[in-house]
């Protein structure tokens, strides 16, 4: 690519040159602060998280309960062509709402950060403002918006345009309401790395004539790459297991994986088996996400 | 980072939070344990009398709440409300060991909860409206789910059939059959629950309700799977999706179809419901204490007065699902009188197709039947 622009990555900010010899008093006061998060980290996330581990070596009691144990079977019962195809429908589900979101945060938040002028953060608050209210509550709203005699369709009713669709309990609506979930997360980092960018060199392509959507492609794209891939994993992650919009937004064939996890420990009875599903996911998606950074990184590098 | 001061303090935080790491682990001991119990010894009732501020642990607005605050009102104590949104989940925390002084189990989880010493006898005699379920004659004095009715109180029962819209399809035959209806193609949902869908395929294909041989659960899986070429989901939020216009045919319980029409809808007369033919699931919730409870004595009061006629009448008004209560039945019939199908005659109780208690391995075969249903 021709231009090359200085992308400040996320390491360069600690960088600063240390203006004075710490007191260990301030080390003190550091380490002090440290301990809270850290003890809350690992009391909450570490420890349940190993129980988990545990969990998914263990087995149930006749009743249901589970107990630690040492057998692999779980783990060799996730060869299921049925649980193949649900990792894979939920992956679809995913990318679309990944890509989705990407068409819509984008221009949002390039509109925000490059005209937003004096209202830029009343604008950001306006977006964040209703992601204040629980997911399942909007899940809920969501229904109530799709639904055959919702206010959609009889929107369009009324208005003579049609006589309704039926949105809600299709694939459609589950992708909908996991970007409609999840879309904030991918709007404030690109807005946060437009923010930062020297819009000089916009001008600077449009002097070197460059058309606008050369400048585009050519300059704020690959300045902003950091933010966009960021908002594409915080998207991709939570949207891969989600379960609250296919129970209450899909149809008759959009269980996804999630979805099955959640059956292991409720109805289902077999908190083992969730637990090998779940520590399952985690390795491939930590596969998949090393392999991302890694391809990301490499690219940025090249530039 | 430079000096030796950091460091240290680094090390010993490391070394601090792995030590609390190790030590929050140790809830997870509750994994460790034997078999449980097959007949825990009755823990004894307590004495009608306040003890306390009562933690209620029920479904979300399962009662009604203007009770609650009589309640409160009369005894001077408060209700501390928690919900559940499952069985499993109310069992869960029950079985992690917090402390509720009333819950409200379905049938099949007071056989499990009783046979594990987990809920304490209810001693009838120190309820003075105890005669309004425990009347001589009555089903209740000696349900199947609880012998001799040792540690519960009936709450509601219902059953379940299909609701449907008369204004949408006609050809509805009385059958379990009708949920493949092809007017309602698009239109028809199935609860989204693992005993309500096994036991409808099952009750279509002459099984018992509770089965978990390979071989029926195979038929049952083809079975269910047949029916998504009309089926728009699986769906418990049955009120809504009837009242949002989506569904025409419904496998629903009959006390959510009673509120849907009676309590929801403007035109009552486009909405009926049927107890098909080939068999209905019949099921009752109760009250019943933990054994754990620090207030039992309040909540034999609680009960007590959740037995008064007056008070059943108004739940019933607020809940529209039938209440086994002497002088509270008229109520319900005559909520009922358009739609007699959604009435529940306590003695079907009786009957062979209500959900017993599973062993974990029966429970998670149907499992596996139903994963394969909903992800096809």
């Amino acid at each position: 690519m021709a231009v090359d622009v200085p992308t400040r990555a996320p390491e360069d900010t600690g960088e600063r040159p240390r203006r004075r010899q710490r007191s260990s008093q301030r080390t003190w006061l550091w380490g002090s602060l440290l301990a809270l998060p850290t003890a809350w980290m690992v009391t909450f996330f570490v420890s349940s998280m190993v129980i988990v581990v545990l969990l998914s070596f263990g087995n149930t009691t006749r009743d249901g309960f589970p107990v630690f144990g040492t057998t692999t079977e779980n783990f060799s019962a996730l060869w299921d062509e049925v649980y193949l195809r649900l990792f894979l429908r939920s992956l679809v589900y995913a990318l679309a709402t990944v890509a989705l979101s990407v068409l819509i945060a984008y221009p949002v938040a390039y509109a925000i950060a490059l005209h937003g002028g004096r209202y830029k953060n009343a604008l950001i608050a306006a977006i964040v403002v209703p992601f204040f209210a629980s997911y399942l509550i909007r899940m809920y709203a969501w229904k109530a918006l799709l639904s055959d005699d919702g206010l959609v369709n009889s929107g369009l009713r009324n208005t003579g345009l049609g006589d309704g669709i039926e949105l809600l309990n299709t694939p459609w609506a589950v992708i909908g309401g996991l970007v409609y979930g999840f879309v904030v997360f991918m709007i404030l980092p690109i807005y946060a790395s437009l923010e930062r960018m020297d819009l000089s060199l916009i001008e600077a392509g449009k002097d070197l004539y460059h058309s606008p959507f050369r400048t585009f492609l050519t300059v704020t794209l690959p300045a902003t790459r950091p933010g966009l891939y960021g908002g594409m994993l915080l998207v991709f992650l939570p949207a891969l297991g989600d379960f609250v919009s296919a129970q209450l937004l899909g149809g008759s064939s959009t269980f996804m994986i999630g979805n099955l996890i959640q059956q292991q420990f409720a109805e289902g009875q077999n908190w083992p088996l969730g637990s090998a599903m779940t520590v399952a996911m985690m390795v491939a998606l930590t596969v998949l996400m090393v392999a991302y950074l890694r391809a990301t990184s490499s690219r940025a590098r090249e530039q | 980072m430079s000096g030796t001061a950091p460091s240290t303090t680094r090390r010993s935080l490391l070394r601090g939070g792995l030590a609390l790491g190790a030590a929050a682990t140790l809830p997870g001991c509750a994994y460790i344990r034997d078999e449980p119990p097959v007949s825990a010894p009755l823990p004894k009732s307590a004495k009608a009398e306040i003890d306390g501020d009562l933690v209620y642990f029920n479904w979300a607005d399962y009662l009604d709440p203007k009770v609650v605050k009589g309640f409160q009102k009369e005894y001077g104590v408060k209700v501390i409300e928690s919900n559940y949104d499952s069985m499993e989940g109310m069992y869960a925390k029950i079985a992690a060991g917090n402390q509720y002084d009333i819950v409200f189990p379905i049938a099949k989880w007071v056989v499990k909860m009783r046979r594990e010493g987990k809920l304490r006898a209810i001693e009838a005699n120190e309820l003075a409206n105890a005669d309004q379920v425990f009347y001589s004659g009555s089903y209740f004095t000696d349900p199947w789910y609880d012998p001799k009715s040792r540690v519960t109180v009936p709450f509601t029962v219902y059953k379940t059939g299909i609701g449907w819209r008369t204004d949408k399809v006609s050809g509805m035959t009385g059958s379990w059959r009708d949920l493949w209806n092809p007017e309602g193609a698009g239109h028809i949902f199935t609860l989204d629950d693992q005993d309500e869908a096994l036991a409808m395929a099952a009750l279509l294909l002459d099984y018992d309700v509770n089965t978990a041989k390979a071989s029926h659960l195979d038929e049952m899986r083809k079975l269910l799977i047949s029916q998504k070429k009309v089926l728009r989901a699986y769906s418990s939020d049955d009120v809504n999706n009837m009242n949002g216009g989506g569904a025409w045919i419904h496998h629903m319980w009959s006390g959510d179809f009673m509120y849907l029409r009676e309590g929801l809808v403007e035109n009552k007369a486009n909405y009926n419901f049927e107890a098909p033919q080939e068999g209905t699931p019949i099921n009752s919730d109760t009250y019943a204490i933990p054994t754990n409870a620090r207030h039992p004595g309040t909540a034999m009061l609680f009960i007590d007065y959740m037995l008064r006629p007056e008070n059943a009448v108004k739940n019933i008004n607020y809940l529209y699902y039938p209440m086994p209560v002497r002088d509270a039945v008229a109520t319900f019939t005559d909520l009922a009188k358009e739609v007699p199908a959604c009435d529940v005659d306590v003695t079907a109780l009786e009957n062979p197709d209500v959900f017993r208690l599973l062993s974990a391995k029966d429970v998670q075969r149907r499992t596996a039947a139903w994963t394969e249903v909903k992800a096809s």
